[in-house]
Order: C-alpha cells, then structure tokens, then sequence
C-alpha cells in the first residue's frame, strides 16, 4: 500500500488523480493517510529552502507502516539536498532508496508548463519508483526519468518504461507481503 | 565445521575485517571475518563477505580474493576523477554490438571503477542515439547500480544525491558547472518503442480531462498500434470480426502490453471473452479435424451401443 501524506494544501482533485496514477504505475492500493507538517529543524542554512533529507528522516508522523507500506509526503514547498560531487542542483524530491519514505514537491512544476495534478503525480510515481529500487531511466516518456530533463515537460504521461514496469513488478513480487 | 583465525592477512595484505569492498558486479560489501571451511573432504580458508545492499553472505577463498578483482571503495579523490568523465560527453558510442559486447563483459568483469563508468557512459551515449535492447539496458541499470552505490559510500552520501550527482554530469540542467566550465543542457533523446504498447493506462473515461494533455505525445504511437490491429482484424475469422465489430474496447485490450490494473470490470471481462473465442475456435477444429478422421463406417462402433441405439431409433417410430 502507498499512503500519502500531504504537508500543504492541494486540492482533493489533484490528490485523487495522484492516487489513481500511482495506483495505475505500481498496481498497488494508493490512498490519501492524512495532514502533516514539514519539521523545522529541515530547513536548510539558507532558510530558503527545505532540506529533503532531514526532512523524511526526521518527521514526526504517526502513520503506522506494515511490512512494504511505502510512504509518500507531498508538499509545495520548495526543496533543497545535501551538496554532492557535482555541487547543488535541482531537488523536485527525495527517496530512501529501497526504504519505506519519499517526498515530492509540487514547487516549480508550473514554471515548466506542465499541469498540476499531471507533474505532481509523475514526480509521485518517481520516488515512489525510487523505494522500490528503481534507478533514473534513460526513456524520457518514463517517468523514471530525471526531473529537469526536456522529457518532464515534453512527455506528460505518467507511466514507467516496459523495463521499469518489468523491475518494479519484481521487486514488488518478492516483498514480504 | 568452521574455525575462526585471528588477524589473518586477506589479498595483498591491504584488505582487513571490517572494511568496505567491492566486489565485482556484486556491489558494497563489508569484510566479515576468514574462515576455514571443510569442503569435499578439504580444509579451504575462506574470506565471508556480508553484502551492504541485502545482507547476503559471500564466501570467496582466500587464494582468490585478488583474482577476482575485490578492491577496497574508492576514494574522493577517485571519485572526483569518476565526475570529471562522466561530464565529458561522449559523441562516439560503439556501434559494432559484438565489439560493444566483449568491451562491456570485460569491464564489468574486472570490477574497476572506471571500468563500470566507461560501460555506463557508453551505453548512456548510444541510448541517445537509439533506444538500448533489454540485455544492454539490464547491463546499463547494473552498471548505474554499482556505481551509485560506490559513489554514495565513498562520498558518505545518500544513494538519492549520489544518484541525482550522477545524472548532473550525464544530463546536465540548465546551468550546471563543473571545476567553473559550463556544461551543454541535456536535449531530449528518443523514446522506447516499446512505449507504444504501455501507454495506454486505461483512463480513457476518467476525470479531469487529462486526455486533452495526455494524448498529445502519445497520438503518433496510439494510431501505429490501431493500424496494426487492423491488420489483425483482417486477418481473423469473419465470425471473429462480427463480435470484435459489436465489442471493440472489449477486443482491443488484450492485444496491448498489461498496464498494471487490478481486476477487470465482469462486463469487460465477459465482452473480451466473447470477442476471442470464435477466432480460435475455427483454427482448434482444423487441427483436430487433421489428426482425427472422421469415422467413415459404424463397424467401428463398441458393439455395446447397438443395442441402444436400436432402442433409441425403436422409440422414435
């Protein structure tokens, strides 16, 4: 089961398309769990931004996972990541890789034309794909293809590559559920 | 039967419990300790091996532990020199699949990191050109695998960041630098033909009018797929295009690749039913038609049925 959580407002339509693609991507239940709220102590140096790491590590929910529950926050605010090798860059979300949390944000998705119940549920299904394993996809119609790329506007189906499809339904097999 | 050694040297020496390793095309493991196991009647002293990514325990005999090309993770440095490659863009993709074929076995085989960088930016590049076939792109999802996971423990990082890292030097964003030189935006590469037959999702009659925005990309390939079912359908039995005429939705699904939905409606499941049966069973009767003459004269008949069919034909008069 995919249980979100949403940590700003948005309206129950948007919610609803987001719950139905993901239910679709993964052909597991998706449903709306609750309200939270986004810790402060996320916030980044800058105070501009939330860190997404901090964030999904340390928020303070009493949503109760069982066995491969997978957890997806959603928020509208913008987000912020550890700097890496190639220094910072644009952060749409976070996933623990093979874990049980995510978080996706709906920040900037109008800024590249996209509609937004349709951006908000292909970065869902993105890190939702990211707790099962999934890696970054070099298909731009996939929506396991990177966030910044010409393909998030240009292809705004949400849907994963035969392979992605293939891997994911794998890994969903073998969980313990 | 195991006994434990204590402060054994591994490989060259270099290697000792605890640390973090590669192992080739395995991923991050963790030294666990030396062993000697009695095996087949000998006594093999083996080096165990607890891999980070599931916990697996991998034994590797101690004579073999170099052989086998187990490292020790990389460091930053390495790593540094991993994003300078892989920020360089390469515009010369192996196109001979034999060459490409042998080159990448190799690499991965030897478990070097630049090894599994050049087999990752190789089929990065070719994927620009051309979508990579499933042997090539389970090898371009491996070799992306082990390299995250390389990244993400030499740099003390979360596999999400080392990830994203990883994909800011092969597609690149709008101002992305690396040592102060600008690197070219990524372009949209081709999509998977294969795309063509997951598309479909099956909202067709849901809400909030997605179609209008959905449909514009997908156009091209929804009318190649109903192309080729018409060609289908011209070649089915007559009596198989009457039902697949009255039921078109009911017929059309099963031909698609399974977009991931529960259980289909009764109703639709009933209709897809009735569109397929006649199509197949013309063709069934043929072949049973071929392997089984039909009985020419009754003497082949079990003589206890005479009587019965006497009394039945009695009956009617």
């Amino acid at each position: 089961m995919i249980r979100i959580v949403t940590l700003s407002e948005f309206p129950p339509d948007v919610i609803d398309f987001v719950t139905r693609r993901l239910h679709a991507a993964y052909g597991m239940g998706c449903e709306l769990e609750g309200e939270g709220e986004i810790p402060n102590a996320a916030m980044d140096d800058e105070q501009s931004a939330y860190d997404a790491v901090k964030a999904v590590d340390d928020m303070d929910d009493d949503v109760a996972l069982y066995a491969d529950d997978k957890i997806l926050y959603l928020t509208a605010e913008p987000l912020t990541a550890p700097a890496g090798p190639m220094g910072r860059g644009p952060v749409d979300g976070y996933a623990q890789y093979g874990g049980g949390k995510a978080i996706a944000t709906a920040h900037g998705i109008s800024d590249r034309g996209v509609p937004l119940e349709i951006g908000l549920a292909k970065r869902a299904a993105h890190y939702v794909g990211h707790l099962w394993d999934l890696h970054h996809c070099f298909d731009p119609r996939c929506a396991m293809h990177p966030g910044w790329s010409p393909g998030f506007a240009a292809y705004p189906e949400v849907a994963l590559c035969l392979f992605d499809r293939e891997k994911s339904e794998r890994k969903i097999k073998l969980g313990s559920t | 039967m195991a006994t434990k050694s204590q402060e054994p040297v591994i490989g060259d020496g270099s290697l000792h419990i605890g640390d973090r390793v590669v192992y080739p095309n395995q991923g991050i493991c963790r030294i666990t300790g030396v062993e000697t196991k009695h095996i087949a009647g000998q006594n093999w002293e083996v080096v165990t091996l607890s891999r980070e990514e599931d916990g697996a325990t991998v034994m590797v005999p101690k004579a073999k532990v170099m052989g086998i090309g187990l490292r020790k993770v990389a460091d930053v440095a390495a790593i540094d020199r991993v994003f300078d490659e892989l920020s360089t863009p390469n515009l010369d993709p192996q196109l001979d699949w034999k060459v490409r074929h042998r080159e990448n076995a190799d690499r991965m085989t030897g478990g070097g990191l630049f090894g599994t960088v050049e087999v990752l930016k190789g089929l990065h590049a070719l994927s620009r050109v051309r979508p990579l076939p499933q042997k090539e792109r389970e090898l371009y999802d491996n070799a992306r695998h082990l390299l995250v996971g390389e990244i993400a423990a030499a740099m003390n990082i979360p596999l999400h960041v080392a990830e994203d890292n990883l994909d800011y030097a092969l597609w690149p964003p709008e101002g992305m630098t690396r040592k102060g030189k600008a690197l070219p935006p990524a372009t949209l590469g081709p999509p998977s033909p294969a795309r063509a037959a997951v598309d479909d999702l099956g909202f067709d009659d849901e809400e909030m009018g997605a179609e209008e925005t959905t449909t514009t990309a997908a156009a091209p390939a929804a009318q190649e797929s109903d192309d080729d079912e018409e060609e289908k359908e011209a070649a089915a039995p007559a009596a198989a295009k009457k039902t697949a005429a009255e039921k078109p939705k009911a017929a059309h699904k099963p031909e698609h690749a399974p977009p991931r939905r529960e259980k289909p409606a009764p109703a639709a499941a009933k209709k897809a039913k009735t569109a397929h049966a006649p199509a197949k069973k013309p063709a069934a009767a043929k072949k049973a038609a071929a392997r089984k003459p039909a009985p020419k004269t009754p003497a082949r008949k079990p003589a206890a049925k005479r009587p019965v069919a006497k009394a039945k034909a009695k009956a009617k008069r």
